[in-house]
Formats: C-alpha cells, sequence, structure tokens
C-alpha cells in the first residue's frame, strides 16, 4: 500500500515538489519572455503537431455534437426567434437610415477628391477547436499562412470584431479573443467621434477607458474599432454600462461585444490589412499607425477617419 | 509497472486534451455555458491504473500540454495537474471505497484544481480571479466531471484490462 512505506512517500512528494517547482520556473520565465522566444516556438509546434488531429476529431463529431447542442438548446430557440424578429425591425429602420447617410459620402467624397471605399482581402475560416479550460480565450481556425494569414490580422464574423491571430503554422492558426485580459483594442465611439481602449476581462462585457474624453458617452452608443490596429469601423460593441463618467479626466464603461463569441463556426480574418511591424505584443507602447494594404477602408466601415491616436494604441 | 500502461496513460491524456478542445469546445457541448474538465478526470482516473511516480510525471505532461495549446501563462496547468496527480495518487485507495468517495473525490479534486488555476493564474498576472463567472468556472466542471466519471473511468477500465467495482461500471 502506498502508505506503508515512509521511503516511498519522501520520494513521491520529493518529485511532487521538483514538478512544481519546474512549473514554477516554467511560467516566470514565460510572463517574462511575454509569451514570446521559446514559449513561443514550443506553442507553435505543439499547436502544429495537433492541429490535424483537432481538425479530424472535429470533422468526426460536428455532426453528433451539433445534434446534441440543438436538442440541448431547444428551449432557449423561440426565445431566440423572437429576439431576432425584434433586431430584424430594428435593423430595418437603421438600413433606411444608413442609406441616406451613405448617398451622403459618395456626394462629400466626391467633392473632397477621396477614393471611393473599397474591399479588404479576407478568407474566410472554420473554428475547429477551441481552448482546453473555460479560462482559455483562444480559437483554432483551419487556415494558415498558405492563405495569406499572419499574426496580428483582425478576426471578424459578420457581427463584429472577434479578436486578432495569435499564432500561425502553414494550415491552421490560433485566434486570441477580444475576451481575453491581455487584448486591447484601439477603439472610437461613434456618438461623440472619441477613442478609447477596450480591454478583454476573460469573459463577458469588456473594459472601456477613454482618457482624453470631453463629452459624455451613454448606454447603447456603438463603439467601433479606430484604426490604429485594425482596419477602422469595425464594430467592437455596444456601451453598457459607464461606471465613472468624468468629462475632461478619465471615462469607464462596460461594453457588450458585438460578435457573440461563444457560438461563432465561421470567422472572416481581414488580411488585406497590414499589422503594425513594431510594438505588436500586447501592453507594448505601440506610437505608429497600421498602414493599410489598400487606401481603401472596410466595406463595414461607417467612419472613414484615419486619425492616429496614442489613446487607442493599447495592443 | 509495465511500460504499456503509462503509454496507455499518456494515450488516454492525449485524447482527452483532443475531445476537450473539440467536443467540449466553446460552442459545442458546454452545459451552462462550462465544460467539463476532462483532463483533469482522466488524471484521477489513471491514479488507479499506474504508480505514483508515473501519475506525477503523467499529470505534469497533461498539464503543460493544456498550456501549450491555451492561452494563459506556460506551467500553470502543468502545476495544477501535477497536484491533482499528487492528491489522486494518496486517494486512490478511497477511490476503491465506494461511489460516494468517487464522487466526492472527482468533485473534490476537480474544484480544488479549477480553484487552484485561479490562484495561480492571478498570482502570475492573468487577473483570472476577477472575471466575471469565475465561481460558476470552478464548481461546474466538478458537477459534469462527476456525471462523465461513470463513463471514463469504465472506458479507461477497459484500456487498462482491469476489472472495476460494479459501481464504476
Amino acid at each position: 500500500m502506498f502508505s506503508s512505506s515512509g521511503r516511498r512517500i519522501d520520494r513521491v512528494t520529493i518529485l511532487f515538489l521538483s514538478l512544481v517547482a519546474v512549473g514554477f520556473v516554467v511560467a516566470t520565465f514565460d510572463v517574462r519572455s511575454s509569451g514570446g522566444g521559446t514559449s513561443e516556438v514550443l506553442r507553435e509546434g505543439t499547436q502544429s503537431i495537433f492541429t490535424p488531429f483537432q481538425k479530424g476529431v472535429d470533422f468526426v463529431t460536428r455532426p453528433a455534437v451539433a445534434f446534441v447542442d440543438g436538442v440541448s438548446n431547444l428551449a432557449g430557440l423561440r426565445e431566440e426567434n423572437e429576439r431576432l424578429a425584434i433586431q430584424v425591425r430594428e435593423l430595418e429602420s437603421q438600413v433606411q437610415a444608413t442609406d441616406a447617410l451613405e448617398e451622403q459620402v459618395v456626394q462629400l467624397e466626391a467633392i473632397s477628391g477621396l477614393a471611393a471605399p473599397g474591399e479588404l482581402a479576407t478568407v474566410t475560416a472554420r473554428i475547429t477547436a477551441s481552448g482546453p479550460s473555460a479560462f482559455d480565450n483562444v480559437r483554432f481556425i483551419d487556415k494558415g499562412s498558405k492563405d495569406g494569414i499572419v499574426a496580428g490580422q483582425a478576426v471578424i464574423d459578420e457581427d463584429g470584431l472577434i479578436g486578432r491571430v495569435d499564432i500561425v503554422s502553414a494550415n491552421a492558426a490560433r485566434v486570441r479573443l477580444i475576451t481575453d485580459p491581455i487584448v486591447s483594442v484601439g477603439v472610437r465611439v461613434l456618438s461623440t467621434n472619441e477613442t478609447g481602449i477596450v480591454t478583454g476581462r476573460g469573459d463577458g462585457p469588456l473594459r472601456l477607458e477613454m482618457f482624453r474624453a470631453k463629452e459624455a458617452v451613454q448606454r447603447g452608443d456603438r463603439v467601433v474599432t479606430d484604426g490604429s490596429r485594425f482596419p477602422p469601423g469595425i464594430a467592437v460593441g455596444t456601451l453598457s454600462a459607464t461606471t465613472e463618467a468624468e468629462v475632461e479626466f478619465v471615462l469607464r464603461g462596460e461594453v457588450d461585444p458585438a460578435a457573440r463569441l461563444s457560438e461563432i463556426d465561421y470567422v472572416i480574418v481581414v488580411i488585406g490589412w497590414s499589422p503594425i511591424d513594431a510594438g505588436f505584443l500586447d501592453g507594448e507602447d505601440q506610437t505608429s499607425d497600421a498602414v493599410p494594404a489598400t487606401t481603401s477602408s472596410t466595406s463595414t466601415t461607417s467612419t472613414t477617419s484615419e486619425t492616429t491616436t496614442s489613446a487607442g494604441d493599447g495592443g | 509497472m509495465s511500460r504499456s500502461r503509462v503509454v496507455i496513460a499518456l494515450l488516454a491524456v492525449l485524447v482527452a486534451i483532443l475531445l476537450q478542445t473539440t467536443v467540449f469546445g466553446a460552442g459545442r457541448i458546454q452545459p451552462l455555458g462550462v465544460a467539463p474538465a476532462l483532463v483533469t478526470l482522466v488524471v484521477i482516473g489513471v491514479a488507479q491504473e499506474v504508480e505514483s511516480e508515473y501519475l506525477l510525471l503523467i499529470g505534469f505532461t497533461a498539464g503543460m500540454l493544456m498550456d501549450l495549446i491555451g492561452s494563459g501563462t506556460l506551467g500553470l496547468w502543468a502545476m495544477t495537474l501535477t497536484a491533482v496527480a499528487y492528491a489522486a495518487g494518496r486517494l486512490r485507495g478511497r477511490l476503491r471505497e465506494g461511489p460516494l468517495n468517487v464522487v466526492a473525490i472527482v468533485f473534490g479534486l476537480t474544484v480544488a484544481s479549477q480553484f487552484l488555476y485561479v490562484l495561480l493564474g492571478t498570482l502570475f498576472g492573468q487577473g483570472t480571479i476577477s472575471e466575471p463567472n469565475v465561481l460558476w468556472k470552478i464548481v461546474l466542471p466538478g458537477v459534469w466531471n462527476v456525471i462523465l466519471a461513470i463513463p471514463v473511468f469504465w472506458v479507461l477500465g477497459k484500456a487498462f484490462g482491469t476489472q472495476r467495482q460494479s459501481w464504476a461500471v
């Protein structure tokens, strides 16, 4: 029996403590290197090994999982249907207003001699796997560097920003979600046109901070990317609460993500936008603006501003 | 100790990681929005099949693989699952004493592992403890693991070719 031998208990305990010590050293090393260097190489290697198996398991189990998921969500489908019907009516009225605005934009562009907005190149990918625990904010997609994907590119869906490409291999990539605490996105509040930073909290609403706000923001205000890191005008979310609305000081609030991050199956990677060469990693100070691969803005852009702002350059 | 048992244990861990990231991944089977902690459950289950030293190494390896695939700091799950393996090795005798012990140990170790990971994540600057719904993420995997313990332990028993108690079958 295990407990009958004191000598053996000691050996096991020593091994346990040694492994914990190794884990502690590895964690410290990883924090010190900001996830780069050897850690990054190890992560890329592991991802390359696991990806084919994940794709295989995903392919085999997807129908069964979809069936189980559908059955378990049956009760919520009616409520979801009603919610979507209301949303459709709201969107139809918004579309009418947007059409008028688009016409104005076209006229203004013609007057000012600006180039007409065009499409940025994109790649559609399917999510094949996610992180191994409830505390991970990553997704794995089935497209990689062979499809033109590089680290740092924006990942969106029809609702808005999902995250950014984190690690890339030839045929797969890892996407770090905007809910990850180390991801910060430079944003613009459409109602005030002022910029700020949203940061993930691991789950739920994002944290919004606006350091030079001159106007108060309101619940329901839409928040879009400011073009400092990702293409401008991508929907990030809607302001759900303001905790400190001190004008001329710091505005803090919460933003509900526009994209439904827990239910995404397919994503779009914006490859026609060059990620910043320097200051790429989260947490680093970023002083230069991104350089669009084309001279146009995205099709989802609702503002055409290309203003560089240090306040929104959190990563 | 047969090497084949260690190999089977490692294969079980790999399969658990694959299922955790696909079948129990985000947007798939996640009752109440939180998935079971399948890898933790397999480490607990393997405790009945391999010696403590090997169990520790298996736990560490499983945790390191989770760290490498996940988005957190490298080494946190390695420490966590090593601790789970150590505790499971200590409690392996009690695992054979009846279904209530299995429920208590599986639930307790799973919840403890989730809580330990949250603590370590906070210690290493991830701010995990301030995440919304963190309590659900700690407790619910324990509940799901208790439910999954029956099929998972049965499969492990078949894989290792061991005869389990009737309650585990």
